[in-house]
């Protein structure tokens, strides 16, 4: 569309910053003071922390991908800090202490691809959860692809390793009792 | 589905903490907007200044009304021109920093001489500073929010035909301040920017 505001368009902030977002922290603990203030100081506030570390992980379908990981791995998004734009929509999904984000693929985000566009993932995200058998039951049945077995390492974790829908990588595991290791 | 923004809100005057929701589904896009209008930090407050009064006013909110959003925008807006001289203090940050990256970015800009095209997205920012609140705020809810002029009026508590003529007025506006104030470049900003169009 060209008419006499597009300079004005394009001089919006996040057009030159094109899918860079807040710290999701911002959100969290925004939230959580609201919540505060709605339900009084005996509210649940919880504040969680962004780890120092965290991977990014692009996929062609961001939207499939979010239902896929909740639904499939048991992740839990920070859906105060869910970003909807026209180009993509970014999460921040946790287990445990541990946050992974997603956004789309592509050259303009950020030069990540999905191991669908690739032919190959190129990383895998290491998870520890809380009784692996059902975990893994549960990914199964909702169609990940598990590429290895749930088994017992001799280094003392119960494993498995499967793909997602789009093809990363995944290893979880569970770290054995020393009575079974 | 998830229960439209009506529904929760209505839940939420027996059950206040499922307002909660409503924060989870607009927060991120409602710090976007404080951030495009203020300092950041400053929207940082902001944020929760919005949903406290959102709170406070929700037994007003229609409840069969599916999304909470444009009532947001209009509570954010008028958060925002309460704090107008933090949002001309943004403007002019922004003057600056759209000028150094826009010409770094973009080749069609390069081909106009490098100061002018820096003053004139000066300009830009600089004029929308200057227009009257109520122009300024139709105008940017529609041209960087991508609001339709129906979430505008709601969000305004304005009629559709208003929120028409506030526009028209405010691009008039925009048009004469960014054109007529420079005097040092023979191109006139729309046809500069029709021929940067790729």
């Amino acid at each position: 569309m060209t008419d006499d505001l597009e300079p004005l368009r394009r001089a919006r902030p996040d057009r030159l910053l094109p899918d860079d977002p807040p710290d999701p922290e911002i959100l969290a603990r925004e939230k959580a003071r609201l919540m505060s203030a709605i339900t009084g100081p005996d509210g649940v506030v919880v504040h969680r922390r962004t780890p120092s570390i965290y991977p990014r992980l692009a996929y062609r379908d961001e939207v499939a991908a979010l239902d896929f990981l909740t639904r499939a791995f048991g992740l839990v998004e920070r859906r105060e800090s869910r970003m909807e734009q026209p180009g993509g929509l970014l999460a921040w999904l946790e287990i445990g202490d541990g946050v992974v984000m997603i956004g789309r693929a592509g050259e303009e985000r950020h030069g990540l691809f999905s191991p669908l566009d690739v032919g190959a993932p190129t990383a895998a995200v290491n998870v520890y959860v809380h009784d692996i058998d059902t975990h893994y039951h549960r990914a199964e049945s909702e169609g990940a692809q598990i590429v290895t077995p749930l088994e017992d390492m001799f280094w003392g974790d119960r494993r498995y390793e499967a793909l997602d829908l789009e093809g990363h990588r995944w290893h979880f595991a569970e770290r054995l009792p020393e009575i079974r290791a | 589905m998830e229960e439209s923004d009506g529904a929760v809100i209505a839940g939420s005057l027996e059950t206040p903490g499922a307002f909660g929701a409503i924060f989870d589904r607009h927060g991120s896009t409602l710090l976007r907007f404080l951030a495009r209008r203020v300092d950041p930090a400053e929207a940082e407050d902001l944020l929760g200044e919005v949903f406290r009064i959102a709170f406070e006013r929700r037994s007003g909110f229609e409840r069969d009304r599916d999304s909470a959003r444009p009532w947001l925008y209009g509570i954010a807006a008028n958060v925002v021109a309460k704090h107008h001289r933090s949002e001309a203090r943004r403007f002019r940050a922004m003057a600056r920093l759209s000028a150094r990256r826009l010409l770094d970015e973009d080749p069609a800009e390069r081909a106009v001489a490098a100061a002018d095209a820096g003053a004139r997205w000066a300009r830009v920012m600089g004029a929308i500073g200057t227009l009257p609140e109520a122009e300024r705020q139709v105008l940017l809810l529609f041209a960087w929010e991508e609001l339709t002029y129906d979430e505008i009026a709601l969000a305004l508590g304005v009629p559709v035909g208003t929120v028409r003529s506030r526009l028209s007025r405010g691009r008039a506006r925009l048009a004469a301040l960014t054109q007529g104030r420079d005097t040092t470049t023979d191109v006139p900003l729309t046809s500069c920017d029709a021929g940067g169009e790729r």
